[in-house]
């Protein structure tokens, strides 16, 4: 029997495992508001933002799109738009539409911040309980776009929570769902290893350019990202350089064909696994995979890195066995019998695949139920 | 004894997966046997020198080439960031 979850229909055919109203900011300016709305009716989730005002070309694009993106992503049943002022609301607005859902906007001018909270609030409460009437329903595993993500990581993060990660992803891939990979600069000394899994050569040099080109930007400017990545808690945790680091955290990506690359917050169009070139922090990356429509995050994390996504649910894998001791309520899945009890990845990453479909069909997640959740678009250019 | 983990037959360091005190023995698993004794204190999940590197010498785990030794590096040594360089992202090795 093939797996399935239980997840909210959508409109355009696609499938949620959460069915939130999602507030969104159109600029940090709308922020207190966005936060306001958000608190005053229960299944609503804000998604503020920093910055736009002042943001143009490339930048703006990408930060307008996954603004749109956020709102499309299938776990959101409909969107009430905070703006400034109506022209950028309406250009976000317009980008969401074409899936379906509700869209609602409202703007600080020229009423004010009194009447934007109170209009968006009448307009989330009518959004929230028309979310509330939609049901589960059986849906397939092909219906689930999934992103994997480590940070906080160590030596135990190559062992253990990321390979256990990468058996889900195989898994998933296996029964027709997709999985996104990223963290680009995170490759740096296992780009071959990668690109050979491509399955088309074009889509592998693809890959290595987009990885090439973070390390020349990173040459032309003299420095050394040493202290950077590998971050002070990564070498605290023994990893020694980002060759170390790379070698680990592709394992998350599991052992099947490279179908696809993807830019920063770009939605893939088929199945199979997809990298995208996207920074490697974790808000800023979990952000991008919460843009291109990924229901669930997968994040591997070794000396602990609790930070979670507002509209995609990130479930915590770990494997270190002290991180387990000093902060377990913000780790969702123990991989540490792997080093402690010579247990197989395989076996837990066939657990990880269950509790997957757990996580997809409803049980919440530490940083949901914590809300340890934030949002951060990557900038691509100063803002004039 | 502390537990280390060697992942590839060519890798000359192996991880430990237990704390490992100055002078005392670890017991290699995975892909290599033995007990080298620790020349110094090492944490848990850093790495231990199974094999002597000349400076200058790759530095290998999983088997792929992860830095290159900043000095000699002997069996037992804690291998890090004080004897391992790496190679990539290194613009300031680009300044005049």
């Amino acid at each position: 029997m093939n797996a399935s979850f239980l997840g909210y229909p959508r409109e355009n055919g696609t499938f949620g495992v959460r069915n939130d109203v999602a507030v969104i900011s159109i600029m940090d300016n709308c922020n207190p508001v966005t936060r306001a709305i958000a608190d005053a009716v229960h299944g609503t989730l804000p998604v503020t933002t920093l910055f736009v005002r002042g943001q143009y070309g490339h930048d703006l694009e990408v930060t307008l799109e996954s603004l749109a993106g956020m709102g499309r992503n299938p776990n959101i049943a409909g969107v009430v738009l905070v703006g400034l002022e109506p022209h950028t609301t309406e250009e976000v607005a317009r980008r969401i539409r074409p899936s379906g859902k509700p869209v609602e906007s409202v703007t600080l001018q020229p009423g004010g911040t009194i009447h934007a909270i109170a209009e968006g609030t009448r307009l989330a409460l009518r959004l929230a309980t028309r979310a509330s009437s939609i049901r589960r329903q059986p849906c397939p595993m092909s219906a689930l776009t999934v992103g994997v993500e480590c940070g906080g990581s160590d030596t135990t993060s190559g062992l253990t929570c990321n390979p256990v990660i990468g058996r889900m992803a195989d898994r998933l891939i296996d029964d027709g769902g997709t999985v996104i990979i990223s963290e680009t600069s995170e490759f740096f000394g296992a780009e071959h290893l990668f690109a050979e899994r491509a399955a088309d050569p074009a889509v592998g040099r693809a890959f290595t350019e987009m990885v090439l080109r973070l390390e020349r930007e990173a040459l032309s400017r003299g420095m050394d990202i040493r202290g950077t990545n590998p971050t002070p808690d990564n070498i605290r945790g023994g990893l020694s350089t980002i060759e170390e680091k790379a070698l680990g955290a592709m394992a998350k990506a599991g052992t099947r064909p490279l179908r696809g690359v993807l830019t920063y917050g770009q939605a893939p169009t088929a199945p199979g696994l997809h990298f995208m070139d996207a920074p490697a922090p974790a808000v800023e990356n979990l952000t991008a995979f919460a843009a291109a429509g990924c229901q669930l995050i997968f994040f591997g994390t070794g000396v602990g890195n609790p930070i979670g996504n507002m509209v995609a649910p990130t479930v915590k894998v770990s494997g270190n066995v002290n991180t387990l001791r000093t902060m377990p309520e913000n780790i969702d899945f123990d991989a540490s019998a792997i080093l402690e009890r010579g247990a197989r990845v395989s076996e837990l990453g066939d657990r990880l695949f269950d509790y997957a479909i757990e996580v997809a069909s409803g049980t919440r997640t530490s940083s949901e139920l914590l809300d340890v959740r934030e949002t951060a678009i990557s900038r691509f250019s100063p803002t004039i | 004894m502390p537990r280390a983990i060697v992942l590839d037959r060519r890798d000359n360091v192996a991880t430990l997966i237990d704390p490992g005190s100055a002078g005392e023995r670890c017991t290699l698993q995975g892909e290599a046997e033995g007990d080298p004794a620790l020349a110094h204190d090492v944490p848990f999940g850093h790495k231990v020198c199974v094999r002597p590197a000349a400076a200058g010498e790759a530095i290998v785990k999983y088997g792929q080439v992860i830095g290159h030794a900043s000095r000699p590096i002997a069996v037992g040594e804690h291998v890090h960031v004080h004897n391992v360089e790496s190679a990539r992202g290194r613009g300031d090795r680009n300044r005049n």
